[in-house]
């Protein structure tokens, strides 16, 4: 069984543990096993933190990768902004020997040494790059029926975007994985465009924040999404919780359950939505939960005829 | 300055795609970029808050017609501003919250329970379950002066 080193993040597994449940789950029945990266801090983020220290920035994210170098295994991560900074960092660090000597000169005061002998992954790359779609078209035994919106994140493109694998342009990689497990990925006005709550704002300017959420809302109910599938728990947080705020601070009536990748695959696995945590939404998700229960008991109902 | 923004003519189409200033029309990305390469950062006051009103979503950089890499250009302006103590309360309290915690987001009775709830330990299995680790993170925000950086202002 091959062996990736889990990095949790911060909103994941303080908000919604069901992700960190939902990608051990996931991974276990595709044969990889993700074992927890002991000791692992905040990435730390990308926008907010960068933007204050760039050099304590790099120094936790060496860290981090640190721990993984000490285990031999490559990170996986389950969030975008963990997966920017720490894929940026570990190039920077690997391209450029003054800063990897001036990092490792930090590192050493607790006994640990950046080498750059690992790499950094994130779970939707991951899933497409190594584990292949068809692979996880296999692995569903619970096909779903659902209209589903799915929102990319923007540091889940941007750093694969100067990458070798192409993916400039439209990307489709995310949608294939979704319909995957039966779902459909709907169609929706800028689809591409950010949640708003990256980069230090959502903490700083939660107001504005909202608006540009409030705009992907407003297209994703139109395009009648059953709910929103992201990759990122940041993402996760300022669709669920933002979607509480804005239903109170703009007077509007979203009701659009949010479900991380790992989750949906989780549910099209045959693990039930309690066990993948997502009844622990802010937003109502039981209306969803009745929804995907009736559609797969119909399935079963479909198969034993 | 390691980014490349003395590229950039004033074209427009970074803040044309700019998700923020569609909703904020004082925050304007290639005002920042001219006010940088004219070196005028430091007289211009008015310019803090709204250079902490990026979210980094790159949508600029994609559309830039000269290959500027806008978001690092504007992370290094904040830097600098961070520098000379323009840092907004709201990011020196999550800064503070890294220092003590180890997480931006650290943990809650919600959310201990809720993992509790999934058959999760309570604390997840990061520096918020170690305390030597967390002394290792000290050591370090110490070392590169981010606890300088995020200390409450001198009265």
């Amino acid at each position: 069984m091959r062996e990736l080193s889990l990095f949790l993040g911060c909103v994941a597994p303080n908000r919604y543990p069901g992700i960190e449940v939902a990608a051990k789950k996931i991974f276990s029945t595709l044969g990889v096993d993700l074992a927890d990266l002991d000791g692992a801090s905040c990435c730390p983020a990308p926008g907010v933190f960068r933007s204050l220290d760039k050099l304590t920035w790099l120094t936790l994210a060496s860290r981090n990768i640190t721990l993984s170098e000490k285990k031999s295994d490559d990170i996986l991560t389950i969030c975008n902004g963990c997966f920017s900074t720490l894929k940026d960092a570990n190039d920077m660090l690997k391209e450029d020997p003054a800063l990897k000597k001036d990092v490792n000169s930090k590192l050493a005061e607790i006994g640990h040494e950046f080498r750059g002998t690992q790499d950094v992954r994130h779970v939707v790359e991951y899933l497409y790059q190594e584990i292949g779609v068809d692979k996880v078209r296999e692995a569903v035994t619970k096909p779903l029926n659902l209209r589903v919106a799915v929102h990319y994140g923007c540091h889940l493109i941007q750093p694969l975007k100067d990458s070798k694998l192409g993916l400039a342009g439209k990307p489709t990689f995310f949608d294939e994985l979704v319909e995957a497990t039966g779902a459909t990925s709907v169609d929706y006005e800028d689809k591409m465009s950010c949640c708003g709550a990256g980069g230090g704002a959502r903490t700083a300017i939660l107001d504005a924040t909202l608006k540009i959420a409030n705009k992907k809302l407003e297209h994703m109910t139109e395009a009648g999404a059953d709910c929103i599938v992201d990759a990122c728990p940041f993402c996760h947080l300022q669709f669920d919780v933002g979607q509480a705020e804005i239903n109170q601070k703009f007077a509007k009536n979203y009701n659009l359950p949010v479900l991380h990748y790992t989750q949906l695959l989780g549910l099209a696995m045959g693990f039930s939505p309690e066990e993948l945590g997502i009844a622990m939404n802010t937003v109502d998700t039981s209306r969803f939960i009745e929804k995907v229960k009736m559609d797969i008991s119909e399935n079963e109902v479909c198969t034993i005829v | 300055m390691s980014s490349n923004i003395e590229r950039c003519y004033q074209c427009g189409q970074c803040t044309a795609a700019c998700p923020m200033a569609e909703q904020e029309q004082a925050y304007k990305i290639r005002r920042f970029l001219q006010m940088e390469k004219l070196g005028l950062k430091s007289e211009e006051p008015m310019d803090i808050p709204f250079i902490f009103y990026c979210t980094t979503c790159y949508k600029c950089q994609d559309n830039c017609p000269q290959g500027v890499k806008i978001v690092d250009g504007l992370l290094s302006i904040r830097e600098a501003a961070v520098r000379d103590g323009n840092i907004l309360p709201a990011h020196r309290k999550i800064g503070q919250m890294l220092m003590d915690s180890g997480h931006a987001v650290p943990g809650n009775e919600d959310g201990k329970k809720r993992r509790l709830q999934l058959g999760l330990d309570e604390m997840p299995p990061t520096v918020a379950s170690s305390e030597k680790q967390l002394n290792d993170i000290k050591i370090l925000l110490n070392l590169s002066g981010f606890d300088q950086i995020v200390a409450e202002e001198k009265a």
